[in-house]
Parts: C-alpha cells; sequence; structure tokens
C-alpha cells in the first residue's frame, strides 16, 4: 500500500516537472518570436554590411542614426509627433471625461448602442476610415494641420479613453461620497480629497492610452499628414521606400524609446494593480 | 435646550408618484439609541437620508439638538455614521480614515495623531493603522467605520444596516459592541435595520415602520407585547392571528366566533356583541395537550397537520375546525404526529386583541 502511494507520488511529481519544463519552453519560444524582430532592427540600426546569412553585422557603425538626425531631421518630426500626440490627448480627454461620466454614472437609455457606436472608428478597417476622414478633411483644409492630424488620432484614441474614464467612474461608490460629506468634507473638499485621489489612475491610464495611440498611429496619419506635419511612423515607413533600410531602422529604434519609457512609467508609478482593483470596499 | 436630540415633524418625502415617507412625526430622545425597523421599501433609509440630508424632505422640518437643519447641507450637519457597505475610503489607510474627518476639521497633526490613537483603541483595532481597507475582514473593516463616525464626537450616530454584510456569529458580536459603545459615549443613536432579532436586543425604543409611515413607536416590550396593529404583531415575531364576531361578553369571558368555532378570550373594554375583533397569540405561547385533558372556553381541538423538528423546539402546524390554521412551538420533545387529534389551548392572557378590533 505504501509503495503504490510512493509510485503515485513520484509518477505526479515527474508529470509535474514535464509540465514545467513545456511551460517555460513554450514561454522562451514566445518570447523569441516577440523580441527577434526588435533585435534584427537593433542589430541594423547599429551595423553595417549585414547582408545574407551572417549572424552579426560585419561592422559596427553610427551613421545610420547620424543620417536619420542630420538628413532627415528627426528631431523636427519627433516634435511634430510629440505635439500631435498632445493635441490628441488633449482633446480626447476633454471628450472622454463628460462622455465617461455620462456613461458610467448615468442611466441612460440606449447604453449598449452607445458605447458600440462610440467603438465603431476601431471596429471599421483603418484604411476605411482614414479614406473618409481624408476626403472631409481636404474639404476643411485640415489636411497637413497639427489639429487636423491629431483630430484623426482622436476618432481611435478618444473611445479608448471614453471606455477607461466610464469604467473609473462607474466605479465610484456613492457610499463612499456620501460617506465625505457625513464626516463634514463640503462638496470641493469631497472632490480633491476623495474623488480626485479615486479618478486619478484612471484618468492617468487613459492618458497613456490615447498617448499611445496617437504616437504610434500610422494609417489614420499617412492620410492626412503633409509637408509640415510628417511623423516618426510615416517618416520611417517612407525611409524603407527611399531605400534606406539601416536608416530606417535607426528610426525605428528611436520611435520606440518613448514607449519604452512610458511602460518604465506605467511600472514604476502607476502599478497596474492600482489601475483595476481596490475601488470596491468590499 | 430641547429635551429632543432629534426631530421629525411632520416630514413627507415623495419620489414622482411614490409616497416614500408620509407625515414622519418621531422624537428621539437625548442619549437613546431608536431604531427604524420595518422590511425593505418601507422608507426607513429615506427617512434617515433626510436627517443626513442627502434627501430634502417635501414637507415637514427636521431638528437636531434643538436646531432647525431641514436646509442645512451634509457637510455642516455634524453627525456621524456607519454604513452598509462600509464605504470606507479605500485609497486610505485605517488611519487616515479616522483621520479624515478631524483634517476636514482643521485640528493640528498631533491632536490628530492622539483622537485616532484613542479611537483605534475603542474600536479594538489599534495594531492596524496602517491597513487599508482592503486588507481587513468585513467586521475590522466596520470596526474602522465606527472608529471613523465616532472620532470628533458627532452630536448623532446614525448606523444604517451596519451589521448586514457580516456573517451570523460576528454579527451578534458586533451587535453588543455597538450597544455598549454608545451607552459607554452617551450617544444619541439612530438604527436602521429589517433585522427584528437585531431591533429588539439594541433599542431603547423602536420605530416601526410601512409604506412610508410609522406604525408603532415603543420599546422592545411594548412592540412585541402589544403590537398596536396586525402589521407589527406579523412583523415582529411569530403570529397567529384569529378573526371573528363577538357573540357574548359573560364576565370576565368574551365569545369569540372564529370560523365555526367558540373561542374564550378576557373581555377587553368597549368589547360588544356583534363587533368584528381580530386576536393574535404567538405561536409558543399555545399550548397543547391529549384531546380531553384540558376543558374551558379558550380550549379547542384539532389536527395536526404537519409537524417539523427543529432541535430546541417542534413546529407544529395544526387545523382546527375545518378551516382555521394555527401555528405551535412547543420546546422539547415530540409530543404529537401528523395525524393526531390534539387538544389546544389559548391562554387567555396571552390571546390578545388587536388594536381594540376592527369595525
Amino acid at each position: 500500500m505504501m509503495c503504490a502511494m510512493t509510485l503515485v507520488r513520484q509518477y505526479a511529481r515527474s508529470v509535474l516537472s514535464a509540465k514545467t519544463l513545456l511551460v517555460y519552453s513554450f514561454l522562451l519560444g514566445f518570447l523569441l518570436y516577440m523580441v527577434t524582430p526588435f533585435l534584427i532592427i537593433f542589430f541594423n540600426s547599429f551595423g553595417k554590411g549585414w547582408y545574407g546569412m551572417r549572424w552579426l553585422p560585419q561592422e559596427w557603425t553610427l551613421n545610420w542614426y547620424q543620417w536619420a538626425i542630420e538628413v532627415a531631421d528627426i528631431p523636427e518630426i519627433m516634435k511634430n509627433t510629440l505635439v500631435i500626440a498632445g493635441i490628441a490627448v488633449v482633446i480626447s480627454t476633454l471628450i472622454a471625461l463628460p462622455t465617461g461620466w455620462a456613461l458610467g454614472r448615468r442611466h441612460i437609455p440606449g447604453k449598449e448602442l452607445l458605447t458600440a457606436l462610440i467603438l465603431l472608428p476601431r471596429m471599421i478597417p483603418a484604411i476605411t476610415f482614414a479614406l473618409g476622414v481624408a476626403k472631409i478633411f481636404y474639404g476643411l483644409h485640415l489636411v497637413d494641420t497639427f489639429l487636423g492630424v491629431a483630430l484623426a488620432h482622436v476618432a481611435l484614441a478618444a473611445p479608448y479613453a471614453i471606455l477607461v474614464l466610464s469604467a473609473t467612474f462607474e466605479s465610484l461608490d456613492e457610499r463612499v461620497l456620501e460617506a465625505s460629506a457625513v464626516c463634514g468634507a463640503s462638496p470641493a473638499q469631497g472632490f480633491f480629497y476623495v474623488i480626485l485621489p479615486l479618478i486619478l489612475p484612471g484618468i492617468l491610464s487613459s492618458i497613456i492610452f490615447t498617448f499611445t495611440t496617437s504616437y504610434n498611429e500610422f494609417t489614420m496619419t499617412l492620410m492626412t499628414y503633409g509637408p509640415h506635419t510628417v511623423t516618426l511612423p510615416v517618416r520611417t515607413y517612407l525611409a524603407v521606400g527611399e531605400g534606406y533600410w539601416e536608416v530606417s531602422s535607426a528610426m525605428a529604434v528611436i520611435l520606440i524609446i518613448p514607449s519604452l519609457f512610458i511602460l518604465f512609467l506605467i511600472q514604476r508609478q502607476l502599478q497596474p494593480e492600482k489601475l483595476v482593483g481596490g475601488f470596491k470596499g468590499v | 435646550m430641547s429635551d429632543y436630540m432629534i426631530e421629525f415633524v411632520n416630514v413627507t418625502k415623495r419620489y414622482g408618484d411614490i409616497v416614500a415617507n408620509e407625515h414622519i412625526t418621531l422624537q428621539i430622545k437625548r442619549g437613546e439609541l431608536m431604531t427604524l425597523l420595518g422590511p425593505s421599501g418601507c422608507g426607513k433609509t429615506t427617512a434617515l437620508r433626510c436627517l443626513t440630508g442627502h434627501n430634502h424632505p417635501d414637507e415637514g422640518r427636521i431638528f437636531i439638538d434643538g436646531q432647525d437643519v431641514t436646509d442645512l447641507p451634509t457637510y455642516k450637519r455634524n453627525l456621524g455614521m456607519v454604513f452598509q457597505n462600509f464605504a470606507l475610503f479605500p485609497h486610505m489607510t485605517a488611519f487616515e480614515n479616522v483621520e479624515f474627518p478631524l483634517r476636514i476639521r482643521g485640528l493640528s497633526q498631533s491632536e490628530r495623531r492622539e483622537k485616532v490613537v484613542e479611537a483605534l483603541k475603542l474600536v479594538r483595532l489599534e495594531g492596524y493603522g496602517s491597513h487599508f481597507p482592503r486588507q481587513l475582514s468585513g467586521g475590522q473593516q466596520q470596526r474602522i467605520g465606527l472608529a471613523r463616525a465616532l472620532v470628533y464626537r458627532p452630536s448623532v450616530l446614525l448606523l444604517d444596516e451596519p451589521l448586514s454584510n457580516l456573517d451570523a456569529k460576528l454579527r451578534e458580536e458586533m451587535r453588543f459592541e455597538i450597544k455598549d459603545l454608545q451607552v459607554r459615549l452617551g450617544i444619541t443613536a439612530v438604527y436602521v435595520t429589517h433585522d427584528q432579532e437585531e431591533a429588539l436586543a439594541l433599542s431603547d425604543r423602536v420605530a416601526i415602520m410601512n409604506k412610508g409611515r410609522i406604525e408603532q413607536v415603543g420599546t422592545p416590550e411594548e412592540i412585541y407585547e402589544r403590537p398596536g396593529s396586525q402589521f407589527v404583531a406579523d412583523f415582529i415575531g411569530l403570529s397567529n392571528f384569529l378573526e371573528g364576531t363577538v357573540t357574548a361578553v359573560e364576565g370576565e369571558t368574551t365569545y369569540l366566533a372564529v370560523d365555526n368555532l367558540s373561542l374564550g378570550l378576557a373581555t377587553t373594554a368597549g368589547a360588544r356583541v356583534g363587533q368584528r375583533v381580530l386576536a393574535f397569540v404567538r405561536p409558543n405561547e399555545v399550548e397543547l395537550a391529549a384531546p380531553g385533558t384540558m376543558s374551558g372556553p379558550e380550549v379547542l381541538e384539532g389536527v395536526v397537520e404537519k409537524m417539523t423538528y427543529l432541535g430546541d423546539k417542534v413546529d407544529y402546524r395544526l387545523r382546527l375546525g375545518d378551516r382555521l390554521m394555527l401555528r405551535v412551538q412547543s420546546g422539547g420533545t415530540v409530543r404529537f404526529k401528523a395525524g393526531e387529534r390534539v387538544a389546544v389551548r389559548l391562554p387567555m392572557e396571552r390571546c390578545r386583541v388587536i388594536g381594540g378590533g376592527k369595525a
């Protein structure tokens, strides 16, 4: 009897370790799949003479970065990209604050339909949507303006912001607000001491979502940009078309720097678990 | 100084066509614990919200400590409140939660610290100041809620179903704790609940509410022993109702025809032949015996329809005559089984007429 039990236990352990091994190798494979393209671009941006079946480039160089900065005027393009993203964040947030409040805290007939409509720009293929937007924007002389490109991004960014903020506002517990009033807090004190700290994480994550949406956006920009409003993703794409593979790699690496910074910010400052949990008192 | 700490004077609150509170008039004495008791939708929460200022009454006035607060915003009423779902500030530690009302009142840091420590000690959670609400159990969260409501010594403590989200054992424990604190601090308290047992155990007086109105106000004993209406008799404890017509009044005994049975009751003032009367008796007040062993005007005979063994007591459902069903609970062992005939005594002093009868 004892012997049988031991055998069963050993069998269980060996199955477990095989399972663990499988999980780890799968994770490793997935990681490689995710990271390899990035590594290739990274080496490409620093390498010279990296052709054929070579593992690594023949020579290392900073030339391509120099080209990107001096010839392709990346600092100016980065400025465009950030200004457009900034405008898109402000407009999206201004739209999403009241809309999110209404969706999250009021009883609105046809709420589900409204939510679906708000998500529509994200459901239709981007190029279809972008073509329509471009046609309108040409008529309104919004093409090749910061505002125009930002507005095109807002169509994609605002739905995110609205969803995040309506969820944030929905999770605000009415009783907690009442408790602050009973404790003696005036409406203004209640807002600053209780409401604001509770919704701030939601607002910040909404800003990050809208910023990265605009910053990364390619299709909408492609249909609305002009000589004065080239953004980094579009410039990178153009460089490939012009045949400067290594220079576009350098641009692509520059492109991800702010994204990494934001990722770091989310990890350190926001603590993702705080964004989703901890609202409900019970 | 007014004798009453809280006064509702003719308060009416409507939501559209629904009258949530209808002409509520209620006085609560200084240092008293008054419970608003009733089923859900009876208007007890609306009345409480009128008192906190979250609702504004359509008619009537509300006074706290002699001051008319009807038009005063919530935050100026100096109330302390404990909520059913605790309603702690999730982004603040237990210490900061308790400290919040003091910060609002602009107390210095050292004063705040001293008072918070004292309040946490009062609810026996000294070591838990640095915990966030989500790290505390339900009972601990409610204790923090209690500390937050008491730390600034408000003039009135309001408790809105504070124990409903706790498990049964903890509920009973907290019940005594709350009562003990309230008596120790001598604070006037308004307690809202739908749990009659809780109300009876805690209250100095109970106001029973039904359909937006107050049905009866009295001490727990008064409302249990002398319910003023069928609703109260039905809501507080278990009751058997006997409705019939007075057929004769003979000195101490009044005879009542209930269905085709004749039952003797103690005569009450003003009883007259032909009057419709509603009497009630509690299931545990009825006596059962073997048929033929008891006699008298208050003894009837019946058949056991159903017997349920409940451990500390046995629950019988009896049929008297053709239609009248009677519920009886007796302690101890099973004495009768389903289908057996029994003699049933409805003691005259326990079988009481509600509200002097119905016209």
